[in-house]
């Protein structure tokens, strides 16, 4: 059966890529080194797979079919699908036998997730990848949680949903060491009146309580205090995901720091599974 | 109203069809070009009222984003028109709360 050798946890924002002198060299340079000390981390971990939790940025799916959850299987992915993302395009490696395997586990255990055979990633995905330097090394299963459009599935959803695919991973007979990646979040308003406002005690508080593994108190900010730390703080739905994952394994900050600049606030987590 | 991340929890008819148009405008690249040689004639048999047509030709990004436009969606107009950021954020800060809590353009 598969061990999960490494979960971690990164913000996404293109921003990063696209703009990053837009910030103080001091502070890129010690965001661009602990998305390096990620990357490090998961190859380490000599992983099969990564499965890599996020969110589509309505590019793949629309409002005349968007899934809560989806599923990706397939041998390669396309990415990026943004034109204005400056990361060359090239296409991810997959595994069609892991993403199938998530997918059935999931409807046997009463979950109902969409599944692709053919998504073309976004940055949500590659942005972290790449930063973390293993865009062309690892093998990628996508698993997509709508956090862009209304309705949303509830916090809560997200963390059952990382239970049950932590469940999933750990049955899988086809290899032997998987790595999970969630990534998203932190505060950071998209294209409202509060576009640069980012949430820093929101964001203090949902690290922490991912620390004190209370997951009652976690669910209950995330779901009651995400209005206020703006719509792509929906994204935490990705950490609540890898948190059900890790199964109680304690967590650690690894890098946080509201970045109005790059309009988010910017952080980077592990929990201590496999060797870590 | 409480403040929320959201205009709409369910998108309306209005919102989807604006979403429609920005959606296959920034994915369809022979849509982009349709649309900036006349948008008029590219929505013209888009369901939509002339004042949430004269929104989206006319960049009022804050009107759009009063309509319920998705705000991911309202970005890449914004990266994909090349509409400045300061341009951008600007029509966006000038949605102002009314003493009820709704938001309206001011």
């Amino acid at each position: 059966m598969a061990e999960i050798v490494s979960v971690h946890a990164t913000s996404h924002t293109p921003v990063m890529i696209n703009f990053p002198g837009a910030i103080p060299d001091e502070d890129r340079e010690r965001i661009f080194a602990g998305f390096r000390q990620v990357g490090e981390e998961i190859r380490q971990a000599r992983p099969d797979a990564v499965v890599v939790v996020s969110d589509d940025h309505v590019h793949n799916f629309f409002l005349d079919n968007l899934p809560a959850v989806c599923i990706g299987a397939a041998a390669s992915w396309k990415s990026p699908v943004e034109h204005w993302l400056k990361i060359d395009q090239h296409e991810l490696r997959g595994d069609v036998q892991l993403g199938g395997h998530l997918i059935t586990s999931a409807l046997d255990s009463g979950f109902d997730p969409a599944f692709s055979m053919a998504l073309t990633l976004d940055h949500g995905t590659l942005a972290p990848l790449h930063l973390a330097g293993i865009a062309r090394e690892v093998v990628v299963v996508p698993v997509l949680i709508n956090c862009v459009q209304p309705p949303l599935p509830p916090m809560k959803r997200a963390l059952q949903w990382g239970r049950l695919l932590g469940q999933a991973l750990r049955s899988y007979g086809g290899c032997e060491r998987v790595s999970v990646l969630a990534t998203g979040g932190l505060s950071h308003d998209i294209a409202t009146p509060r576009m640069g406002l980012v949430n820093e005690a929101f964001d203090r508080e949902f690290l922490r309580l991912l620390a004190a593994n209370d997951d009652a108190r976690l669910l209950e900010h995330a779901t009651h205090r995400v209005h206020e730390a703006g719509n792509g703080a929906e994204e935490v739905r990705t950490w609540l995901v890898a948190h059900g994952v890790a199964d109680g394994a304690a967590f650690d900050t690894l890098y946080y720091k509201a970045v109005p600049a790059w309009y988010t606030g910017i952080g980077l987590g592990r929990w201590r599974t496999g060797s870590m | 109203m409480t403040q929320s991340n959201w205009r709409q929890i369910m998108p309306t008819a209005e919102a989807y069809w604006m979403n429609r148009v920005l959606y296959d405008i920034h994915h369809v690249d022979s849509h982009l070009q349709r649309y900036k040689a006349d948008p008029d004639a590219y929505m013209a048999e888009v369901p939509l009222a002339a004042a949430m047509k004269a929104a989206i030709r006319d960049n009022d990004i804050g009107a759009m984003y009063l309509a319920g436009v998705n705000p991911l969606l309202l970005r890449a107009h914004c990266l994909g028109l090349r509409i400045s950021e300061a341009t951008f954020v600007a029509s966006l800060r000038a949605v102002v709360h009314d003493s009820t809590g709704e938001a309206s353009h001011g």
